[in-house]
């Protein structure tokens, strides 16, 4: 009994410490906030979908600054000859009120444009992978100072609203990208569903999404401030969201002047809630969840990444690197053949010399045979005209 | 025949077309083989109508599954077999001794294909599709849910679009293609053929409107009229089909089509039997 009086005695005094002197530890958030005001951030998204599906448009709308350039004509039709999926990345630096951001946006174009679309999310993949494999070997440097972080933060997978449900490629290339990055997917071209086959899309997707075990990202839903906490489940429950995307500003019929697409029947306006998910996506993206997006990358996916390769390599040691691009492949394969015939080649010219060379020796062999046969034969008759005169003496000399 | 991937409206398109429900909604999938790719079937609807005091018995085909897999090469060749297996059994009937007066002519007329709306001009499927079929059958390119598009979109896709028809060569159907008729029917295809491809808009519903029922496609932002030629090319593309231009694609696929396809097939024939002739007298 006197051990609990004793612990119940420590326990007073520490909460009468606290609230009675107020020796500053509830200032630390504000220190915080001005670290992480001069440092900025970096802030990596990437864009995953088919061409034409809005992302050039949807990012220079959410960022309202034109950060990606649309391609012209004669690039996309070089680009359709290509059959690969490029990676780009274009990189800026916001700044809004004196906090900056040093945003990039990395743009796949080329992602399920082509016939045949076989491991189109392998360069992806691989993408993300490299990025947290650049950073776990900059941790691993003697000096980490200046440290690059170009770890992808989320990956907004475009879906193109086809009325159904989400096709193959979709699902195993979401499927691919989720385990390894926080996978928001958006419908794209909102404006061409009617609002219930858009609800029942939405669902198909969920539906599918659940069915076939792809993680996305869900924001977390509890907080402290109740209002939070209901806007926190309206954004969760607009997921898949559905999005327009458009940078031009219009005028609507009551005089405001919005951002929005005219259509000879109407508006349609991107920040109307009634009209898509524009604003819900851009408060998930940026206003109340950039910061879980960051820190759910860097703790749960990166670190997932991390102990998996320390399990199978030695400190330092480099990733053993899987060349699976297949058009490399095919262009090993065509050097690989060239090079085979080539060898073919030579090695018969090799041995088309050989074998003129043995007849050539043969020949001469015979030819060495008859003369000396004929040298055989002529002393054969040297010694007959020597015995057959035995008194010729002088042959012998 | 209809060709397009899912999604673009090739079912509405039908029975908005037929004013009735030809082919009926796709069973839901199963969400647990989403991640299987379904191959592609080849669905046959069979209607009557009456356009203009002609009785038109239309045969739709619908493609379900083209271009929805991972690897798409083989749709290709599943349609080409397709409409060539119906020029074969017209030109097998053709050289039959007796032949069957009840014969149904199962050829494929017209091949409406849905182009999606990217923004951006044709993809590598449209292309490769467009290159091997154009020669066996007339092929129209719409522009399936065209809403997705404002005006002054919709005039720069159609521009892309056939930039690219003529930078690659694909042949499509060509509205001015008899030179022999009269210039005021000429000076019409050329107006049509300013207008390919056609921007389609799927009906949902009809409502009431100041001149009776018309038919619509209601957003929050504004309602869309599918009989407007303002706001798609559907009551265009309709009259086209059905009434100024039917003959014509039935005797374009006949005459020359079907006509250039049996010479093939002929000459093919005579190779080969020439050659198995030769074979025999190396032979001997």
């Amino acid at each position: 009994m006197a051990f609990e009086d004793n612990n119940e005695g420590i326990e007073s005094y520490v909460n009468k410490n606290v609230s009675q002197t107020g020796i500053g530890i509830a200032n630390l958030p504000n220190q915080l906030h001005k670290i992480v005001t001069k440092k900025g951030t970096d802030f990596s998204i990437i864009l995953v979908g088919e061409s034409g599906t809005g992302k050039t448009t949807f990012v220079n709308t959410l960022f309202t600054t034109e950060l990606i350039t649309p391609l012209d004509d004669s690039t996309r039709r070089k680009k359709q000859c290509d059959k690969t999926v490029d990676i780009n990345i274009h990189k800026a630096e916001l700044e809004e009120k004196n906090f900056n951001v040093k945003l990039n946006v990395i743009d796949t174009p080329g992602f399920g444009d082509y016939v045949d679309n076989n491991d189109c999310w392998h360069p992806i993949v691989d993408f993300i992978e490299n990025q947290y494999e650049q950073y776990l070997r900059q941790e691993q440097q003697p000096v980490r100072k200046g440290l690059v972080d170009m770890r992808v933060h989320a990956c907004l997978y475009f879906i193109r609203p086809n009325g159904h449900s989400l096709k193959p490629l979709d699902v195993r290339a979401m499927k691919a990208i989720g385990a390894i990055c926080n996978l928001i997917p958006v419908i794209s071209k909102a404006d061409s569903m009617s609002p219930t086959s858009l609800k029942l899309f939405k669902k198909r997707i969920l539906d599918t999404i659940n069915a076939q075990n792809i993680r996305i990202y869900t924001p977390p839903v509890e907080s402290e401030d109740e209002s939070v906490t209901s806007r926190n489940r309206d954004i969760v429950s607009a997921m898949p969201f559905a999005v327009i995307g458009s940078s031009t500003e219009v005028v609507a019929p009551d005089g405001r002047v919005v951002k929005g697409r005219k259509y000879p029947w109407g508006i349609a306006e991107v920040e109307n809630d009634e009209h898509c998910d524009f604003k819900k996506l851009r408060s998930l993206l940026i206003r109340s969840h950039m910061l879980d997006l960051i820190n759910s990358t860097e703790e749960s996916h990166y670190d997932a990444y991390r102990t998996a390769q320390m399990k199978v390599r030695k400190f330092g040691e480099a990733k053993p690197k899987a060349t699976d691009n297949k058009v490399f492949k095919d262009e090993e394969e065509a050097l690989r053949k060239r090079f085979t015939e080539k060898v073919r080649l030579e090695e018969n010219r090799f041995r088309q010399w050989e074998s003129k060379l043995i007849a050539e020796r043969d020949r001469l062999n015979k030819d060495l045979e008859a003369e000396h046969n004929l040298v055989k034969q002529l002393e054969a008759e040297i010694e007959a005209v020597q015995t057959s005169s035995p008194g010729n003496r002088f042959n012998r000399k | 025949m209809l060709v397009g991937v899912s999604g673009l409206g090739r079912r509405t398109f039908v029975n908005t077309l037929c004013e009735r429900e030809v082919i009926p909604p796709p069973v839901a999938e199963d969400p647990e083989m989403a991640h299987m790719v379904e191959p592609m079937k080849f669905n046959k609807y069979e209607t009557q109508m009456i356009e203009d005091g002609t009785n038109i018995f239309l045969t739709t085909v619908d493609t379900p599954g083209y271009g929805d897999g991972i690897d798409n090469y083989s749709c290709f060749t599943q349609l080409q077999e397709y409409i060539e297996s119906q020029f074969d059994e017209v030109l097998l009937e053709e050289s039959r001794i007796r032949r069957n007066s009840k014969y149904k002519d199962n050829r494929v007329h017209v091949l409406l294909y849905f182009l999606t709306p990217t923004g951006h001009g044709l993809r590598e499927l449209d292309i490769e599709a467009i290159k091997r079929l154009g020669h066996f059958v007339n092929i129209i390119l719409l522009i399936g849910r065209a809403d997705t598009f404002t005006t002054d979109e919709i005039a720069l896709f159609k521009l892309q679009v056939m930039k690219d028809v003529m930078t690659y060569e694909l042949p499509i159907y060509n509205f001015g293609w008899d030179d022999e008729s009269d210039p005021e029917t000429l000076e019409e295809n050329q107006e049509i053929q300013a207008i390919v491809p056609f921007s389609i808009v799927g009906c949902d519903e009809v409502v009431d409107g100041d001149y009776g029922s018309i038919r619509v496609r209601r957003y929050p932002w504004g309602t869309v009229e599918i009989d407007n030629d303002d706001m798609s090319d559907f009551g265009l593309l309709r009259y086209i089909l059905l009434n100024s231009h039917i003959s014509d694609f039935i005797d374009y696929t006949n005459n020359v089509l079907y006509e250039e396809y049996r010479t093939q097939k002929l000459n093919e024939n005579k190779d080969d039997e020439s050659e198995e002739e030769k074979e025999e007298d190396d032979e001997e």
